[in-house]
């Protein structure tokens, strides 16, 4: 089932782009089917109780190298978010779009490449699976955040999202390593707790490869400009996709990390900033887009602060907020969007009395901000009090630091969401609004009415992120959300924080909004960017410079350093002058033919020389008793020399004089590298080991390849990977010249 | 170019074409049981396309195509097994008699080799179109290919 809609996924693509030329709105919808068949059936399996679908494709069985897939719980949970969110958010962006909109290809075809991408995220169970979807969100969403491609500014927020979250993926594939020979395992479902030094450096690099694609401090430069994208984007890759994607494996692999402090260190310092910094973001900030985006900095903190505590209680308290937020922050963000085409800005100082002319949308806000405030009734309550439980069971300095961070996170979070809905849907000169569109209303509002859902129905919401959080530590089978706890210590805590944060943002709206502050650190990350761009083709250039005999020379010495410990430990003692006296023959003539090669002055005599040693050497194949070798040396040459006489059109007949010295380094690396490769072959063939593969060769070419002649068995065979790779290699080679002389050609048409 | 004024090379390459193909083909048939193969067969046939260039008589001109057709034939026999369970370039062999030939063992490794073949066709074609010499037509007019 997982191969099927995984084909369904790409197959999607391909007629979304078909669709997408009819305008975007047919593209979108041509995109959506694929999702919504994921996100039905993945709710289905929800509903019913299945075992773990898995689906695997070996590659290379010893080396554990392979795709393979399996949909547990945590996958399952984290499919019907990313489809049944996703499933939304196409029908949402048929309303965002006007119907003649650019990109009617581009942009379906690339959302939904990116949720293929997260579906195959979220179901690896092999870590290489796992990495190869993570670079694939990190590139799909470069697209669809770059999809504004004329603006600068939007190009330079794409990529520095790129960056970032690449260069995070390259530190997570350092980490993985470590983790998996920790481990002694590849299959993350069978990861166990790892320890030792190695550990706790896995454990860092993991945690900061997770920072990168959860924007947590300082890596969250990349998000705020993100924004830049079309809101649907913003609404589907920072509330249930790209930034889970972070989360999603600091909770995946909580399992080998329970023993390593490390983990557990780097994780608070990471959450804990973020959670801080992003909230006082999101208080700066007068676009109600980027109070979402620094709000959800601050939100992806509190996530990382809470699983990377490692207990039952936190697993469990750090899913259910990875759920509620997923809900309460798309619903968000799509009213955003709805403000943003209907009033034309986004900006809050602007903004005002939307509250009368956008019911519908000002009613969902409130319910998905006090959602995300921590407000009962509401699903984001019942998460928010699970994880000040996960941070009141701690002991030791780890339990003030986490107690203080949600305290304090959620105050601030309480405010900027109070100062959100004040300064889009408060009191203010009356904004004009265009009519509403149903696209865009319904899909926010079905969001924001799971969280009221989500609180009523808390058994059923237990069930779904409960297993989730066992598979990450199976203490957290004891917990469940509780709709109404009572007068307990997280309940009082939760009172304190929404009375603090009311009142923080009450006084906050009250205050004129200023200027709007520069991300720091964006210039930072997009001057390093800047650099590297510089310094690449320096370096480029002083390597590839573009000298032919330099070029040769390079790989002459290669050779030499290669063949030069043979030297030493050759065994000529075994070595006969000749099988054959007719061997003797034909060595004579390639040597001749060599040596006139070196000297003579004209090209066309230098090509032929080289000609006449190619055959000599095809000669002592013969003798040896190699005509396959003998017939493709020979047609080589054949080939070589005639394309060299072609070429000769436009050379001089002479070559160019070169200076003595040139001609002395040519001359003692050319001794040289013979000898050294003539004492490699000989070491070879001093030291057989076990017994030569040929008659075991013969009869598996007859038998496997049903041929006679083993050479070409082995090519088209035994060793087809081999040939299909040089052919490749051929193509390519091929393709790059074609590329080049059409450059050429435009050249010489500019010219004339 | 370079034969062009000589009738006899031109009138020898002319004449040695088909029998080129003739050998190429053969090459590429009974590679599996005596020398030659898909490699060797394709050399031939490039031999055959320099030496028509050079004697300025028609050469195929597509490159593009002809790395295309080899790159998707060869990808496909190595990857359609996969389609059926059997592992990735999985070959099969096939054993028919067709009439006048007799009994013939032939098998998937063929159309790999005609994928072979087409490539190095088509990269010799590139490497000609690269040198980008001005070739002349069977016309004897200069047709300039940049």
């Amino acid at each position: 089932m997982l191969w099927t809609l995984l084909i369904a996924h790409l197959a999607g693509i391909v007629v979304a782009g078909v669709a997408g030329r009819r305008g975007i709105r047919a593209g979108l919808a041509a995109a959506a089917i694929a999702p919504a068949a994921t996100a039905t059936w993945a709710i289905s399996r929800l509903v019913g109780d299945a075992d773990p679908a898995t689906a695997e494709l070996v590659w290379v069985a010893g080396l554990d190298l392979g795709v393979s897939f399996r949909l547990d719980s945590m996958a399952l949970m984290m499919t019907t978010l990313v489809s049944g969110i996703g499933t939304l958010v196409f029908v949402y962006a048929i309303g965002y779009f006007s119907a003649g909109a650019d990109g009617g290809v581009r942009f379906p075809t690339a959302l939904l490449a990116f949720s293929t991408s997260m579906l195959g995220l979220v179901w690896a169970d092999s870590v290489w699976t796992l990495f190869i979807f993570w670079e694939f969100t990190s590139i799909t969403s470069f697209l669809l955040v770059g999809h504004k491609n004329t603006s600068a500014d939007v190009l330079r927020a794409a990529r520095r999202a790129l960056m970032i979250t690449g260069a995070g993926g390259l530190v997570l594939l350092a980490g993985l390593l470590l983790v998996a020979e920790a481990a002694g395992t590849t299959t993350i479902s069978e990861l166990g707790p790892i320890t030792g030094s190695s550990a706790s450096v896995a454990a860092i690099l993991v945690m900061v490869g997770a920072a990168t694609k959860s924007a947590q401090f300082p890596f969250h430069v990349w998000l705020p400009g993100a924004m830049a994208a079309p809101t649907p984007v913003s609404a589907y890759l920072h509330s249930a996709t790209m930034v889970k994607a972070g989360v999603l494996l600091v909770a995946v692999l909580s399992p080998a990390m329970i023993d390593v402090d490390a983990w557990l260190w780097t994780g608070l310092a990471f959450g804990v900033t973020s959670m801080l910094w992003g909230a006082i973001g999101a208080l700066r900030q007068r676009d109600a887009k980027l109070i979402l985006a620094w709000g959800t900095v601050s939100q992806l903190g509190l996530l990382v602060t809470v699983l990377s505590l490692g207990s039952g209680k936190a697993l469990f308290a750090g899913i259910s907020l990875l759920f509620a937020h997923a809900l309460f922050k798309a619903a968000l963000f799509l009213v955003v969007g709805e403000v943003d085409i209907r009033t034309g800005t986004r900006d809050i100082a602007e903004l005002g009395g939307l509250a009368r002319s956008m019911p519908i949308a000002a009613a969902v806000a409130a319910l998905a901000g006090l959602s995300m405030a921590g407000v009962p009734p509401l699903l984001g309550f019942m998460a928010k009090e699970a994880a000040i439980e996960a941070g009141l069971g701690l002991s030791g300095p780890e339990r003030w630091i986490a107690l203080g961070a949600i305290t304090g996170g959620s105050v601030l979070t309480v405010a900027y969401t109070l100062r959100f809905w004040i300064g889009t849907f408060g009191p203010g000169p009356a904004t004009e609004v265009a009519p509403r569109r149903l696209a865009m209303t319904a899909p926010a509002v079905l969001l924001a009415l799971a969280g009221v859902l989500g609180y009523v129905f808390a058994g059923q919401v237990t069930d779904i992120v409960g297993p989730a959080a066992v598979e990450a530590n199976e203490k957290a089978s004891v917990y469940e959300l509780i709709r109404w706890p009572g007068l307990k210590t997280a309940f009082v805590i939760s009172i304190g924080i929404v009375a603090a944060g009311t009142a923080l943002g009450w006084f906050l709206s009250a205050r004129p909004v200023g200027a709007a502050p520069r991300t720091v650190g964006a210039d930072a990350a997009d001057e390093t960017i800047e650099a590297t761009l510089r310094f690449a083709p320096d370096i480029t250039a002083r390597v590839q410079h573009g000298s032919l005999p330099v070029y040769l020379a390079t790989m002459i010495i290669a050779v030499i350093a290669a063949t030069m410990p043979f030297f030493a430990s050759a065994e000529i003692d075994h070595l006969v002058l000749w099988d054959r006296p007719l061997q003797a023959g034909l060595v004579a003539v390639t040597i001749v033919a060599a040596a006139t090669g070196a000297v003579v002055g004209s090209r066309l005599g230098a090509t032929l020389t080289l000609g006449a040693v190619g055959i000599g050497v095809s000669g002592i194949f013969v003798v040896h008793g190699a005509p396959d070798l003998a017939l493709t040396q020979l047609v080589v040459e054949t080939v070589i020399v005639v394309g060299f006489v072609l070429g000769f059109g436009s050379l001089a007949r002479e070559f160019p004089r070169s200076s003595e010295s040139w001609q002395t380094i040519r001359l003692v690396l050319s001794v040289i590298s013979g000898i050294g490769i003539m004492s490699a072959l000989a070491f070879a063939g001093s030291r057989p080991t076990g017994t030569a593969p040929i008659e075991a060769l013969t009869d598996e070419a007859v038998d496997v390849g049903g041929g006679k002649n083993v050479v070409n068995v082995i090519l088209t065979d035994i060793r087809a990977l081999d040939t299909l790779g040089e052919v490749v290699v051929l193509a390519t080679v091929a393709v790059g010249i074609l590329a080049l002389a059409r450059v050429r050609a435009d050249e010489v048409e500019a010219a004339s | 170019m370079i034969a062009t004024r000589s009738p006899i090379v031109r009138l020898a390459i002319q004449t040695a074409t088909p029998i080129a193909i003739v050998l190429g083909t053969y090459l590429l048939f009974a590679g599996h049981n005596r020398p030659g193969g898909g490699f060797a067969a394709g050399l031939v046939f490039g031999a055959v396309v320099v030496l028509r260039t050079i004697a300025g008589l028609q050469r195929p001109r597509h490159a593009d195509t002809l790395i295309a057709v080899g790159v998707v034939i060869a990808v496909a026999v190595a990857a359609l097994p996969v389609l059926w369970g059997d592992p990735f370039l999985d070959m099969k062999i096939v054993e028919t008699t067709v009439p006048l030939l007799g009994k013939i063992k032939t098998g998937s490794a063929l159309p790999f080799d005609i994928g072979v073949m087409a490539i190095v066709v088509g990269l010799i074609v590139a490497l000609l179109d690269g040198l980008s010499l001005p070739t002349v037509d069977d016309t004897g007019t200069e047709a300039g290919a940049a």
